[in-house]
């Protein structure tokens, strides 16, 4: 695994080398080590040397599609992986970058750790981290802890069935095996057993906490509208407050506003500060365009969007 | 003399306050994720945390706070005022810098023209017990913001975690008024010593090498810096870090409007929403993220500091801790260093 | 639930009504001097295609008991094809809203066509009785009326969070 890892890690600066050098691109968007352990941050290299400070491991958590928004004047390579590439597919549907704008670096994804369960899976700070074989060593001030890394993935990241990007320009490393590690949406179909009474209380206590921060909104690759909902004065379907209904009215429409755009890719959950499981929305939705429209977010770059298309022989039966 | 409360009469010394007091704490909302807020009992109260993730502005500054309402009763048109705090209250568990950062926002709400009377009320009639920060964490840097782990400016009470129970210390007059409490008990050499053992190590552990000091006269050259373009590249422009932060103090006041009457109010806003700068004209002064994160490392490392003495950062982290996309405030402070800047014109843009 | 209801409850039930055909279909219903219960509210939208989940939400924030959205049948609409994009959202919606534990049977969806003045009675009458048996509508819901000195207004409710 840690060969794999370093060899993916050389290929996308070799990539990211060539790009640069040849010009071909006008930046490269990846990821890059920074102060915390655990954590990766996006970088933005411009020239060949700067190749050297991308890196690839199992921190590399953001969504790096969000970006092509901000840099849609430019010329850009991405380092995207599954989910990621998902995204940009999706994008590309929606016409938000032209075709020759960007390079694709796909990366056939290992899967991402959930730093907030290995920081909660030890007691103290934990200063050090780093992965070695299937394992995350996590060192503090007094203590070195050896944690199974299957045992501490990004939910998303567990029943994932796309890890390798299928629109890339380049593969970085050899496609693999698409078997989940749980289920297809465990978490929906186990919550679809509750009572609608305790399913209400749950999204009641969860949506909450909630302090319209608005992170996942921004972390989301797909929320680009110049004007959110939120935001919007007349009609004014919202509050800037925090009466429990506004909060719940936010966290469903942003989801419903994913439906089929969506590649569950999780950033939103992992960029909320206060926890919130934003994932059990977004599964629910993808299960649903999948079983109502056969349709999955960025598998086929030919395939309409769900909710702009139809078949004359769409399911009606909850229709009077 | 110092006293003592023993921890297993917490519990009970908070709801004896809760007779007189509003009682405001940390409380978890949920495994890792605690705020302030008013307790209805004390074993809601959760001092477990190194800081809650929402900080102690808010028992000052609430996210959203209703100004006052107006409407019709009957024939007669109303306003009734909300700015009134009824019963004092005691913010009980605040950790050093986000006391300190009180001290910040006083600047902004308590100023010599204006007077903010809604955060005067709230802020004249609480009592504030301060928590020592026996175990501050690497992102700490309250030692560079002319703060520290054990500053006990602004608390009036000033507890020490011990292990078995709490070094009390009565600092201000409104803490004096607390020496003849039932629960608190005289502490020993031992206790005291003990606490002084663990002051002297938590001291070592913040940072103090991040230059604040002397900021505000680096930013001044740096205005028009190509460093800036570079800076926000990885800022997804969200309000992790201005909601989090102890001292922002940002705020937008709005009419809600009902069916008879409505009420006005004023919720936290952030200066990285691009709608905050954006005026009725359309025009945007600050109208990418570049403008707007210049502006917020010029608000409180230059503006702020020019206008009251000191940087409006408290070195508490938090920013660090919680930013989706890791940035990483210590950085961009560092960046600012003179020597650097030379460095970075020539570096490639991974270092901005 | 049954003690919840009072017996001179009556449900606010909004119905979004297709104008080429469900809210022709509910005029004839009204010239052929056909009753219906009259809890129904109806905001007339130029297609089914046309409903946003927005109002939805909307008015069952503002306090509405029930929603129903009606259009065409699939094969007549006056756009060609707005209502089957809205059968897509609808479908999507109704879901959600009801794994999130909204209560199944507060928003309800027909066909009914500008002939049907029949059926348009029939599927009010229907959601009527369903949303009577719900009762009234308690999650989701904002207050939004002001009364008169101290009182709760649409900002603060016992779950706000904020001291």
């Amino acid at each position: 695994m840690e060969e794999r890892r370093k060899a993916i890690q050389d290929r996308i600066r070799e990539e990211a080398k060539e790009l640069l050098s040849k010009k071909a691109v006008d930046l490269i968007i990846g990821f890059g080590e920074w102060t915390l352990p655990l954590r990766t941050t996006p970088i933005f290299v411009r020239n060949p040397e700067g190749a050297d400070h991308l890196i690839w491991n199992s921190f590399c958590e953001n969504n790096l599609a969000t970006y092509l928004h901000k840099f849609s004047h430019f010329k850009v390579g991405v380092v995207a992986k599954g989910c990621d590439a998902r995204s940009i597919v999706a994008l590309s549907l929606e016409k938000r970058f032209k075709p020759d704008q960007l390079y694709l670096i796909g990366v056939p994804c290992q899967r991402m750790v959930d730093r907030r369960r290995v920081k909660k899976a030890v007691k103290g700070e934990i200063l050090h981290a780093h992965e070695q074989g299937d394992q995350i060593i996590a060192e503090g001030e007094d203590f070195r802890t050896e944690l199974k890394r299957d045992d501490f993935l990004y939910p998303s990241c567990r029943v994932c069935t796309h890890r390798t990007p299928t629109q890339a320009n380049v593969l970085v490393g050899d496609p693999v095996e698409e078997s989940p590690l749980a289920e297809a949406h465990p978490e929906v179909k186990e919550f679809e057993k509750k009572s609608q009474e305790d399913r209400w209380r749950y999204f009641e206590k969860e949506s909450n906490r909630c302090i319209r921060c608005y992170a996942c909104r921004e972390a989301c690759p797909m929320c680009y509208c110049t004007e959110c909902f939120v935001d919007s004065s007349n009609p004014k379907w919202i509050e800037k407050g925090f009466s429990a209904s506004d909060l719940e009215f936010y966290h469903i429409i942003r989801a419903y506003h994913q439906a089929g755009r969506c590649s569950g890719c999780g950033a939103c959950e992992r960029a909320c500060p206060m926890e919130i499981p934003l994932t059990y929305f977004t599964q629910k939705l993808n299960q649903d365009v999948k079983e109502l429209f056969n349709f999955e977010t960025g598998i086929d770059p030919e395939a309409p969007p769900p909710l702009s298309t139809y078949q004359t022989e769409d399911r009606q039966e909850f229709i009077k | 003399m110092k006293l003592k409360l023993d921890k297993k009469d917490l519990g009970s010394f908070l709801q004896n306050l809760m007779d007189e007091y509003d009682l405001f704490a940390p409380v978890q909302l949920a495994e890792g994720v605690s705020v302030y807020k008013k307790i209805d009992h004390p074993g809601e109260v959760d001092l477990s945390t190194s800081n809650p993730q929402k900080p102690a502005k808010e028992v000052f500054f609430p996210q959203s706070e209703t100004m006052f309402r107006y409407g019709k009763s009957g024939k007669q048109n109303e306003m009734v005022s909300t700015e009134e705090v009824i019963r004092e209250r005691i913010l009980f568990g605040a950790r050093p810098c986000d006391i300190q950062a009180v001290s910040i926002t006083d600047e902004v709400f308590l100023g010599k023209e204006y007077t903010d009377v809604y955060y005067l009320n709230k802020r004249k009639t609480t009592t504030i017990i301060g928590m020592a920060c026996d175990h501050p964490l690497s992102t700490c840097f309250c030692s560079s913001t002319s703060g520290g782990p054990f500053l006990r400016k602004g608390s009036d009470l000033f507890f020490t975690d011990l292990g078995e129970s709490f070094l009390v210390e009565l600092l201000t007059e409104k803490g004096m008024a607390f020496l003849k409490n039932k629960f608190f008990k005289e502490a020993n050499t031992k206790e005291i010593s003990l606490a002084e053992g663990i002051e002297e190590k938590a001291l070592k552990m913040t940072d103090a090498s991040v230059p604040v000091e002397g900021i505000d006269k680096r930013l001044d050259l740096m205005v028009e810096s190509p460093f800036w373009g570079r800076l926000h590249e990885k800022c997804i422009g969200c309000r992790v870090c201005t909601y989090l932060c102890p001292t922002c103090h940002c705020f937008d006041i709005m009419d809600e409007t009902m069916t008879n009457g409505g009420q006005r109010v004023r919720n936290w806003d952030s200066c990285l929403s691009p709608l905050y700068s954006q005026e009725t004209s359309g025009h945007n002064p600050r109208p990418t993220n570049r403008e707007r994160t210049r502006q917020r490392i010029m608000h409180k490392f230059n503006y702020f500091p020019k206008n009251f003495g000191r940087a409006a950062c408290v070195g508490c982290g938090r920013c660090i801790l919680y930013c989706p996309v890791h940035f990483d405030i210590r950085q961009a402070i560092n960046w600012t260093s003179a020597k650097r800047l030379k460095l970075q014109r020539g570096e490639h843009s991974t270092n901005p | 639930m049954a003690n919840a209801i009072e017996s001179n409850w009556e449900p606010k039930i909004l119905a979004f009504l297709c104008n080429w055909c469900s809210y022709a279909g509910a005029d004839l219903a009204g010239t052929s001097r056909i009753q219906y219960p009259p809890n129904i509210r109806v905001i007339r939208v130029p297609c089914s295609g046309r409903i946003n989940p927005l109002f939805i939400l909307k008015a069952l924030q503002s306090g509405i008991d029930g929603v129903l959205v009606s259009g065409c049948h699939p094969g007549d609409c006056h756009y060609l094809s707005g209502n089957y994009i809205g059968r897509r959202k609808s479908a999507t919606l109704k879901r959600f809203l009801e794994y999130l534990g909204f209560e199944e049977g507060r928003v309800q969806f027909s066909w009914v066509s500008a002939a049907e003045g029949g059926k348009f009675s029939q599927v009010v009458d229907e959601v009527t009785q369903d949303i009577k048996k719900l009762g009234p509508a308690k999650r989701f819901v904002k207050r939004e009326d002001y009364r008169g000195p101290g009182a709760k207004g649409s900002s603060e409710n016992p779950k706000n969070l904020n001291p």
